[in-house]
């Protein structure tokens, strides 16, 4: 068997072009429209993974902490413009409170994670960080934006009944909590579901990256348990905690509801 | 003291910025009885939420007991003045529990929970002898779901109740026997109430006063 991965080569990368191709073709035979979108996201898949694999051979290389944190940090704040091109809420700022939540939360995530259960010297290893923080940051990022739209949407929605629960002397807490509580569920059903089917299902793309660079799969599982309850983990902190300070957003001073019918 | 006391309210619609309040004064003395009337979108369901918080003004302050409203915790301020909207909310549970929905926050536990047998006899007073405690709450009518709600805002005993046309639902016999509840609440229990309303109904009680919203103000003893 052959431990080491087999590289592909640049022939053989543009023969995985076909799919494209596959994918071209269906669109445009049954009109579907989206042959603009799958050139763009083709072109970008393709721009973006080559940048990130320099960007990431010339930080795995550096040994720097500074360039390690600064890498994460960008991560994270273009996951919270990608979150905000979700979530078209104009009358509640979540933005700032979402990030920092984001930071601190997924920062703290992968410093345990790579640092105290894989154990690396120094803690944040580039070559465990940063792919580690890449997951957390992937996954969670979703989650934030379905609680996100759930919490505002229902919110809109139920407004007469907070306000009714309110007019009998709830707090906004005691008010909104079923709103709270649907909205962090649903973020969280996805995360949930992948432990359910993970191994069945399909198998995680961190664990087929291993397997296919030679990695004992009785390894490659122990990291992807460990992935796994990661990202549940760090899913239902993060939504809970966001979902806490933007919930009181949504409320004036005088706990009243501000989020008017669209 | 008054009980309520209204200063130099200032309200505008905060989308469209058009003013509905300019310098409003009101006072309510504890034990009165308060029609307000005014044509549709003069502010009578605003000025409601506004003493209760549910909206806030621009300007201009709002005393209870003295008190500003702004200073008092909004949970404990509408412990004491309960607001019931025209279009009434029930919860997805039984009669029961929404009746009992209040009694379940924080800001009434202090409260007495009222038992069983007292939820339905209040049932019969309210003409609905035929609804079960048990049953889904949403599954009754409008005109059922309007007086479950004024039902609900009175078990809590409050200082000030503020009702918003609790009667559009209602049939003329069903409007009659909830203006002659609210009578009597007012009467023996002697709960100040504010009430905006579209109906001809004349209050017997002496405490009564009508107001009515013109040129975003209250003008009283309006016909």
């Amino acid at each position: 068997m052959n431990s080491g991965i087999i590289d592909i080569s640049a022939g053989n990368l543009l023969l995985a072009f076909i799919f494209i191709f596959i994918a071209q073709a269906s669109s445009f035979i049954y009109h579907l429209g989206l042959n603009r979108d799958i050139t763009v996201g083709a072109l970008r898949t393709f721009a973006q993974l080559f940048l990130m694999g320099y960007v990431l051979t010339f930080i795995l290389g550096s040994e720097s902490l500074l360039l390690t944190v600064a890498v994460f940090a960008v991560m994270v704040i273009s996951a919270m413009f990608i979150v905000r091109g979700r979530v078209k809420e104009k009358q509640v700022s979540y933005f700032m409170p979402t990030l920092l939540t984001m930071l601190v939360t997924y920062f703290a995530t992968a410093v345990f994670v790579s640092g105290l259960i894989v154990g690396t010297t120094p803690w944040w290893e580039p070559r465990y960080f940063i792919p580690t923080a890449g997951m957390v940051i992937g996954n969670s990022m979703s989650a934030i934006a379905i609680a996100l739209e759930r919490l505002f949407r229902d919110l809109r929605q139920q407004r007469e009944l907070v306000e009714m629960k309110l007019s009998l002397g709830a707090n906004y807490r005691e008010a909104s909590d079923e709103v709270f509580r649907n909205a962090v569920t649903a973020g969280m059903i996805p995360s949930i579901n992948a432990m359910m089917g993970v191994g069945l299902v399909f198998i995680p793309g961190m664990m087929s990256g291993q397997i296919l660079s030679g990695t004992d799969p009785l390894i490659a599982i122990r990291y992807q348990i460990v992935v796994m309850f990661m990202l549940v983990g760090s899913t239902a902190i993060t939504s809970i905690i966001v979902m806490l300070i933007v919930r009181k957003r949504c409320f004036g001073s005088g706990e009243e509801v501000l989020l008017t019918p669209r | 003291m008054p009980l309520l006391e209204i200063r130099d309210l200032d309200y505008a619609w905060p989308a469209a910025g058009m003013p509905v309040f300019d310098r409003l004064d009101m006072t309510v003395s504890e034990g009165a009885f308060i029609l307000v009337r005014g044509a549709s979108g003069s502010g009578k369901s605003t000025l409601l939420r506004l003493i209760c918080r549910l909206n806030q003004p621009q300007s201009g302050t709002i005393f209870f007991r003295g008190r500003n409203i702004a200073s008092i915790l909004p949970s404990v301020l509408r412990s004491m003045i309960s607001y019931v909207a025209q279009i009434p909310q029930m919860v997805d549970a039984t009669v029961a529990e929404n009746l009992l929905l209040p009694f379940s926050f924080s800001a009434n536990s202090s409260k007495t929970v009222p038992e069983e047998q007292e939820l339905a006899r209040m049932l019969g007073d309210f003409y609905l002898d035929t609804v079960s405690l048990s049953q889904s709450a949403l599954k009754l009518s409008t005109g059922q779901k309007q007086r479950l709600a004024i039902m609900r805002a009175i078990l809590q005993h409050p200082e000030l109740l503020l009702l918003d046309e609790p009667t559009s639902a209602l049939d003329p016999e069903s409007a009659a026997m909830v203006f002659s509840i609210m009578e009597h609440l007012n009467r023996e229990q002697k709960t100040t109430i504010m009430c905006v309303t579209h109906s001809d109904y004349r209050p017997a009680t002496l405490a009564a006063q009508t107001f009515r919203i013109e040129n975003r103000q209250l003008i009283l003893n309006a016909p």
